[in-house]
């Protein structure tokens, strides 16, 4: 409604012809402002209260105000929710369980998701068998945000299309479907059964179709024996839990052999039971993990280790002709004893020889090992050497009209590949990064991740798992099925098809969901195992004609940090540690001490402490690698060098990661031993290794504690652990009854102890890798753990014995002297391994907490010893007066820092941060927290849920990867739990007792079953 | 104070000064103009100095990771130049405090600079701690302030806390014993000063200093006080420092010896760097007659004193290594596997600098003989840098894991700041040898009749004859003998011919290049006026020249002066 009121200004407006009226309505104000009267005089002005001071205040202030209100605040990208997720709670973790397969390792693993990024894996504990995680698979989920992925399909290099791509490629198809040239499916072992059967759909439509499974190192001579005696192409599965007695001859069984996994079992095996244990009898040339975890280690050059088996073999079934070896007296007493353990025994080889693996399953036959399981075989590794041979044969003849690889690097791995690829018309890569196959083939299809992916895994017969992904393909990447199906003119996604695979051939009316959810299914098999007959007095005579030894012999052998090189782009894995020699970023040549000498070569410490090494030629068979870096190896068979493969590669990583010399070209004949001479060049290769000094220092029984498994048995406790003894008042007293300080009651709530079983743990280094990716441990490079600035939170050390005891010592009378000491230092040439995890051993006397000075590292009411990082001012002193170096110092900005070209220097990168652990800064000391954020996390769900927290609830990231579980994480003042009563164990020690630390983290002592009889 | 001193002793004054002369000695290089020497060594300081700044810059800019520092050995030159710098430090409370109590006379000539020493090491020292700490920006959380986030406080059990309270009121404390001294001598100063400038300054900073008897009274009382206060301190800095060697758990680090041994060790090498300071400024500021024999033998005895207390604690630590056969104490800092492991140098440089060679003391003419004393200095400032370097990283190299063994080696950063501080220690030591009286005159007055060596003699016979007091000598260049410039003109002239300038008319010299305004002075003095003499001039004669004009040697060569005359002749 309009308004008619008016609105009087002033009264002036009441007079019509006002003077004033008329003037307002040109000018604002009635009278002119006396801008004169205070600017035109000067005097006034002068005398004006205003100074001059008061002027340049004003100005002073609005310059610096303007100034500032200039300055821009840093721009934080973060994007709200505009509609939220059902399932995404900010802050709380998702779990999917999913499974990896990607030709080398193969894990029923759980997904933490957070805010919809995969930020960690977990094994699945659903899966009876494989639900184990490795580093590897740990570490893979790094290998998601890998800056050097493909993004897109590309053409010759260049980006193109997918709609380009399947133009091109269904025109290509067809043409060679017309002229039916060989299509060949080149694919890694990935036992998927929809996979398969996508193929075989392939094949049906195409005709000429070829598929052909490598695996890089092949496991294609067991493959071939199982076959032969069994008539399925699988490899045998071990229960080592079951055994008694385990004979392993160049078997690397707790680390890569036969895709690996066995550690589960044989560590159960390795604890005293009812005074039982395991015996383990090694035979090898190079040291290996599993070596070292033996109780009687046998060095040999490989060309014995077939002599070895023979003998075995001759020995149980009674068969003469044995040759001698140059360890006949072990062979009888193994013998001995795997007649005496009969059917709890198990001999396994790690020759790639049909022959050598058909005697080895005939031993186990035998003796009818009940270690062996021939009746549900694992499908994890399926390559043959000899269709790869005849595959090669037919590309350099260009009878290969296209070539589709998928999740293999045969460029990289196999030797003449790369050439007899240019002779292919049609080759494409379904690979994740531009690696040396992709970068030369005619078109490289981007695929996603296994965590971006749709799948299924049949890893043993009768055990099914489900890949799923746990998040939106981060590229324009399509799955390799998917773009089969394409090719084959279906219409149905590769989800759908694998839940139509299954639904009908392996679900067998069970639920589909639960399975998804699960991860795992599994599908008992009645299938009777059918027995071939195999002649194997042929296969040993063939094996005998087999055996050529030489003056020098080089073993080939897969790190459990690398393994086939495939992750070579992953900054944690080539931080990790080699568990042997504790060396990272590299491989190098193994090597005696006694040939090192022999040959001139020598590894020495420079000033700041670190390692160099002199370098050699390697030749084998013609094929020469320069400059190869030299490890002397204790335990290394004289006459034997080993080398590492999956290093050195060039395409698809980061400048910094390319490292180490590539060692496939050695890989001839898909043999892992080959004759091999060795030449010294000049120059020096620098190493970078994480320990310096490899013995104890006589130090055993305050760092690490061993016994055999007689004194065990026999002997009293305080004579194979005792308690370490401090003098007070002139007395011997236990450490544990002396203090400084009052002790508060610590019996109430929770209390946080960490059990560390040295029986079992068998130094893989999974847990370091879980530590890594639970505390955002930043990756530090080659250079900085040269100079000892590694970030691991978790160290593994290892110690070799050396041949100076004290009894020695006493004996030749240098005990306590220089000279003792100075023998002390050297390894053994034949040494035993100890492996000892070692964290923050959060001491309840904590020596790191009294020297703080500004109280930044504290001791937390459930026994953690605390980090306050805000607080910290980065004095050090705490990490000086810790006794066992656990302390990280942030010696530079670790993240989107240039001179640290890692996962946390590029946004990809970064997504794989916990979101509940900081990123610590410059400056700051950081360590092991017992994972707090994780502890915290269930005592609060607990809570909020009205219960008491539950055992087996509090985990840490370490004791969930142990696969052995050899670290065992829980409350100790929970009478019920697992680690109160490991606590009360007889063979519970502490690290450096004797300090009086008091640390909640305590460790099992060691029992080697010596007993040779 | 009496004047009578028993007449074997020494005198401490010598060169028969008079109160006058002892004013006018101490006032001499504040008033007077800085030599070339000193700007010599002032630019090197000064150019050591920045490089150490800048290295720090760059520390505090990137990371500590720019040092050779590493996850093992988490402090090794920092903490070494920090103990080094301390233990410096602490003679000059040492000579004010403790010798002021014990009425020790000699302390006079000396205290001065040694405190001033010990001001600018604590400097050097406190730096340390501060750089080293990786959030430098944070380093207020050591001190116990109040904060928003209430109970968080610092840590009292923390050795680095007891370190903050101590080093802070060690600097304290000597700053304002050492201000105090300076009063009187500031007035003195304030009094003869001529430029209105200079007077304001040091009106300033002699707070008022009226030479009243009762100005003379407090300054006494005060300074009894403060030397009570500093006495103990010379105690505690030090065993303060070592306890955050001693409380902790690390082996060789762990040890009961460590603070009486630290104390004799600090003092020990503060003596040492006294010794090396005043016996060059001894020469350098023409103070010879106030830092005497005496004073020198009175240090190095307290130096044999230390130096054996040190050595005593090395044997035992030694004999501990090696008596209980232990696997940690083997690799403790003194130990056989000190002495034969990697760092066996640095082992073998402590024992020989700071056990052998100070034992040369004593002989009573090498601890008399002050470039012998000089030398030794220098050794113990070496060896017990190494000391500190030795007990840090050899210990932290070998800890108790042998896993964790490492060794260390610095980067260009840790000796650019090292030496950086060496600058900035010198650069203050030279500012203060120029700026401030640096003997303490009112005190030396007060002994000159006892002490003095002419009136010990005039004492002991009375009847001598008194010497001619001597001017004071003068901190300028001495003027050449003349006698000797006059028979090489002669020489020259003899060869190249003479010049009547009454009946011949000179040549302009400066048409020959080469020779300026001033060179042509020069040669007109020696008698060279004309071309024809300049072109007879041959190697010869040049060097005669160069010999005579001390300038530009060479130059007359160089520029062929003979050559260029000659056709300037034609």
């Amino acid at each position: 409604m309009a308004s008619n009121k008016k609105y009087w200004k002033s009264v002036e407006e009441l007079n019509e012809d006002s003077s004033i009226v008329a003037k307002l309505r040109q000018n604002e104000f009635v009278e002119d402002l006396p801008t004169d009267e205070f600017l035109g005089d000067k005097e006034t002005l002068e005398s004006s209260s205003t100074s001059r001071r008061d002027f340049l205040k004003y100005v002073g202030f609005t310059t610096a105000a303007a100034s500032l209100a200039a300055c821009e605040g840093p721009v934080v990208k973060s994007i709200p929710y505009v509609v939220k997720p059902d399932d995404v709670t900010p802050g709380i973790a998702d779990y999917y369980a999913t499974s990896m397969a990607n030709g080398e390792d193969f894990a029923n693993i759980l997904v933490k998701v957070r805010e919809g990024r995969p930020i960690k894996i977990e094994p699945n504990k659903l899966a009876k068998t494989n639900g184990s995680t490795n580093a590897r698979v740990q570490a893979s989920v790094l290998s998601l945000y890998d800056n050097n992925r493909l993004k897109g399909p590309k053409a010759k290099g260049e980006a193109i299309s997918w709609n380009t791509f399947d133009k091109e490629l269904t025109a290509e198809l067809s043409k060679l479907k017309a002229s039916g040239e060989a299509i060949v499916f080149l694919t890694g072992t990935h036992a998927s059964p929809s996979t398969q059967k996508i193929i075989q759909d392939f094949t049906a439509l195409y005709g000429n179709v070829d598929h052909i499974t490598y695996d890089a190192v092949s496991e294609s001579g067991a493959l071939d024996a199982f076959e032969a005696m069994y008539g399925e192409r699988a490899l045998p599965d071990y229960d080592f839990s079951k055994a008694d007695v385990i004979v392993s001859i160049g078997a690397d069984f707790l680390a890569d052999w036969q895709g690996g996994g066995f550690e589960v079992g044989y560590a159960k095996g390795r604890v005293p039971n009812h005074g039982k244990m395991s015996r383990h009898v090694q035979f090898e040339s190079n040291m290996t993990l599993t070596g070292g975890n033996s109780d009687k280690r046998y060095m040999v050059k490989p060309s014995e280790q077939a002599q070895i088996l023979l003998n075995i073999y001759n020995a149980l079934t009674g068969n003469g002709g044995a040759k001698t070896t140059s360890v006949d007296a072990g062979i009888q007493k193994v013998v001995k004893q795997l007649k005496a353990a009969g059917s709890k025994a198990v001999v396994v080889t790690g020759l790639q020889d049909k022959n050598a693996q058909l005697i080895t399953l005939a031993i186990n036959k035998a003796i009818q090992s009940e270690v062996v399981n021939v009746s549900s075989p694992r499908y994890i590794r399926s390559g043959d050497d000899a269709k790869i041979s005849q595959l090669l044969a037919s590309m350099k003849a260009g009878k290969v009209g296209a070539l589709f690889m998928y999740d293999t690097n045969p460029a990289y791995t196999l030797s003449g590949f790369a050439e007899a690829l240019e002779k292919v018309k049609l080759s494409v890569a379904f690979a994740m990064t531009e690696d040396e196959t992709a970068s030369m083939s005619k078109y490289a299809a981007a695929i996603p991740h296994y965590l971006e992916s749709w799948g299924d895994v049949n890893i043993q017969k009768g055990q099914f798992g489900l890949v799923q992904p746990t998040i939106k393909p981060l590229f324009d990447t399509r799955q390799f099925q998917d773009t089969i199906l394409k090719w084959i003119g279906s219409s149905q996604s590769y989800y759908d098809y694998v839940k139509a695979n299954w639904n009908t051939s392996v679900l067998k009316g069970t639920s589909w969901n639960q399975a998804l959810h699960d991860g795992v299914h599994m599908n008992t098999s009645t299938e009777e195992l059918t027995v071939n007959e195999v002649n194997i007095d042929s296969a040993a005579a063939a094996l005998v004609s087999s055996i050529k030894g030489s003056d020098l012999e080089l073993s080939l052998y897969t790190k459990v940090s690398l393994g086939f090189g495939q992750m070579a782009n992953n900054p944690w894995l080539q931080e990790l540690p080699d568990p042997i020699t504790r060396t990272t970023w590299d491989n190098y040549l193994l090597i005696s001490r006694v040939d090192a000498e022999a040959k001139g070569l020598t590894n020495w410490t420079v000033a700041n402490g670190a390692l160099n090494g002199d370098k050699v030629n390697v030749t084998v068979n013609g094929v020469t690698v320069k400059d190869v870096p030299v490890y002397i190896q204790p335990g290394q068979a004289p006459g034997s060098v080993g080398l590492a493969l999956g290093y050195g590669r060039v395409k698809g990583v980061n400048a910094n990661m390319k490292v180490g010399v590539d060692a496939y070209p050695f890989y001839q004949n898909f043999n892992t031993h080959q004759p091999v001479s060795i030449e010294k060049v000049g120059g020096v290769h620098e190493f970078a290794c994480v320990q310096l000094q490899h013995t104890i220092m006589g130090r055993e029984n305050e760092i690490t504690k061993e016994t055999t498994l007689a004194d065990f048995v026999s002997k009293p406790k305080e004579e194979w652990n005792a308690k370490a003894h401090v003098s007070q008042d002139h007395q011997l007293v236990e450490i544990d009854n002396v203090d400084l300080w009052e002790k508060f009651d610590d019996t109430i709530g929770t209390k946080f102890n960490m059990s560390i079983d040295l029986a079992t743990c068998t130094g893989c280094a999974a847990c370091v890798i879980a530590c890594h990716a639970e505390n955002n441990v930043p990756v530090v490079g080659k250079h900085e753990i040269r100079v000892s600035r590694d970030m691991h939170w978790l160290r593994i050390d290892r110690y070799y014995s050396s041949d100076m005891t004290v009894e020695k010592g006493k004996e030749e009378g240098i005990y306590g002297s220089k000279g003792f000491f100075e023998a002390q230092e050297d390894p053994s040439d034949d040494p035993e391994v100890t492996f000892q995890p070692v964290m923050c051993q959060h001491c309840d006397h904590a020596p790191c907490e009294t020297v703080c000075p500004v109280a930044a590292t504290s001791h937390g009411r459930q026994g953690q010893n605390q980090m306050a990082y805000n607080r910290c001012i980065g004095t050090r002193y705490c990490a000086n007066n810790c006794p066992y170096k656990v302390r990280r110092f942030n010696w530079f900005k670790y993240f989107d820092n240039n001179e640290f070209d890692f996962n946390l220097n590029n946004d990809l990168g970064r997504m794989v941060l916990n979101p509940d652990v900081v990123v610590r800064s410059r400056g700051v000391m950081e360590k092991c927290s017992l994972c707090i954020q994780m502890t915290q996390a269930t005592i609060l769900k607990a809570k909020k849920e009205g219960r008491p927290v539950k055992d087996g609830e509090f985990e840490t990231a370490c004791a969930n990867a142990c696969s052995t579980g050899a670290i065992v994480f829980g409350d100790v003042n929970d009478n019920e739990s697992k680690v109160a009563h490991i606590k009360e164990d007889d063979r519970t020690f502490h690290l450096l007792e004797f300090v009086g630390t008091k640390p909640n983290v305590f460790y099992q002592l060691d029992v080697r079953n010596t007993n040779e009889a | 104070m009496g004047h009578y001193e028993a007449p074997i002793r020494e005198p401490i004054i010598v060169g028969d000064k008079t109160w006058h002369d002892v004013t006018v000695d101490v006032a001499a290089p504040v008033e007077g103009k800085a030599n070339k020497s000193w700007w010599i060594a002032f630019i090197i300081a000064l150019t050591a100095m920045l490089w150490g700044f800048g290295a720090i810059a760059y520390t505090i800019g990137t990371g500590i990771g720019v040092w050779g520092l590493n996850n093992k050995i988490n402090w090794a030159w920092d903490i070494t130049n920090f103990v080094w710098w301390v233990g410096i430090g602490h003679a000059g409370t040492l000579i004010s405090a403790v010798l002021l109590l014990f009425r020790q006379k000699w302390r006079m000539g000396i205290n001065r600079s040694a405190e001033a020493m010990t001001i600018f090491a604590v400097f050097q020292a406190g730096l340390f701690p501060l750089i080293h700490m990786g959030r430098i920006w944070n380093g207020f959380y050591t001190l116990p302030i109040p904060n928003q986030l209430g109970s968080l406080w610092v840590n009292f059990n923390s050795p680095l806390l007891w370190d903050v309270f101590a080093i802070s009121t060690y600097l304290t404390v000597s700053v304002v014993f050492w201000w105090t001294g300076l009063l009187p001598d500031f007035a003195m100063i304030r009094d003869r000063a001529t430029k209105p400038f200079q007077k304001k300054i040091y009106s300033l900073v002699s707070f008022g200093w009226s030479g009243r008897a009762k100005d003379w009274e407090r300054f006494e009382e005060v300074s009894l006080v403060l030397a009570g206060l500093a006495t103990p301190l010379v105690l505690s800095v030090h065993t303060i420092v070592s306890f955050d060697f001693a409380t902790s758990v690390i082996p060789g680090w762990h040890s009961t010896v460590y603070p009486p041994y630290f104390v004799a060790g600090a003092v020990f090498s503060g003596f040492a760097m006294v010794q090396t300071l005043l016996l060059i400024m001894r020469k350098v500021s023409n103070l010879e007659g106030y830092i005497t024999r005496v004073h020198i033998e009175n240090m190095n005895k307290v130096i044999l004193v230390t130096g054996g207390i040190v050595t005593v604690a090395y044997l035992s630590e030694f004999f501990v290594a090696w008596y209980t056969g232990s696997s940690y104490e083997d690799f403790t800092y003194l130990s056989w596997g000190a002495a034969t492991g990697p760092y066996w140098w640095a082992f073998w440089a402590l024992i020989i600098c700071n056990a052998v060679i100070p034992q040369l003391l004593w002989v009573k003419k090498i601890r008399t003989n002050y470039t012998w004393t000089f030398i030794i200095a220098i050794f113990i400032n070496i060896g017990m840098w190494f000391e500190r370097f030795d007990i840090i990283v050899i210990n932290l190299s070998r800890g108790h894991l042998p896993s964790t063994w490492t060794q260390f080696s610095p980067t260009f950063v840790d000796i650019g700041i090292f030496l950086g501080t060496l600058g900035f220690f010198f650069v203050l030591f030279l500012l203060y040898a120029r700026a401030f009286p640096v003997i303490a005159q009112a005190e030396v007055k007060s002994i000159l009749k006892s002490s003095g060596d002419n009136y010990k003699r005039e004492r002991d016979n009375p009847n001598a004859v008194k010497p001619i007091p001597t001017e004071p000598k003068k901190i300028v260049k001495e003027a050449k003998s003349d006698v000797q410039a006059d028979d090489r003109a002669n020489s020259l002239l003899e060869s190249i011919g003479t010049f009547d300038i009454k009946t011949q008319q000179p040549d302009d010299l400066k048409k020959v290049k080469g020779i300026g305004p001033v060179m042509e002075k020069t040669l007109n003095q020696i008698g060279i006026y004309s071309f024809d003499q300049v072109s007879k001039m041959t190697k010869k004669e040049y060097d005669l020249l160069d010999s005579i004009t001390d300038s530009f040697p060479g130059r007359a060569q160089r520029d062929d002066w003979a050559g260029q005359a000659n056709k300037l002749k034609s």
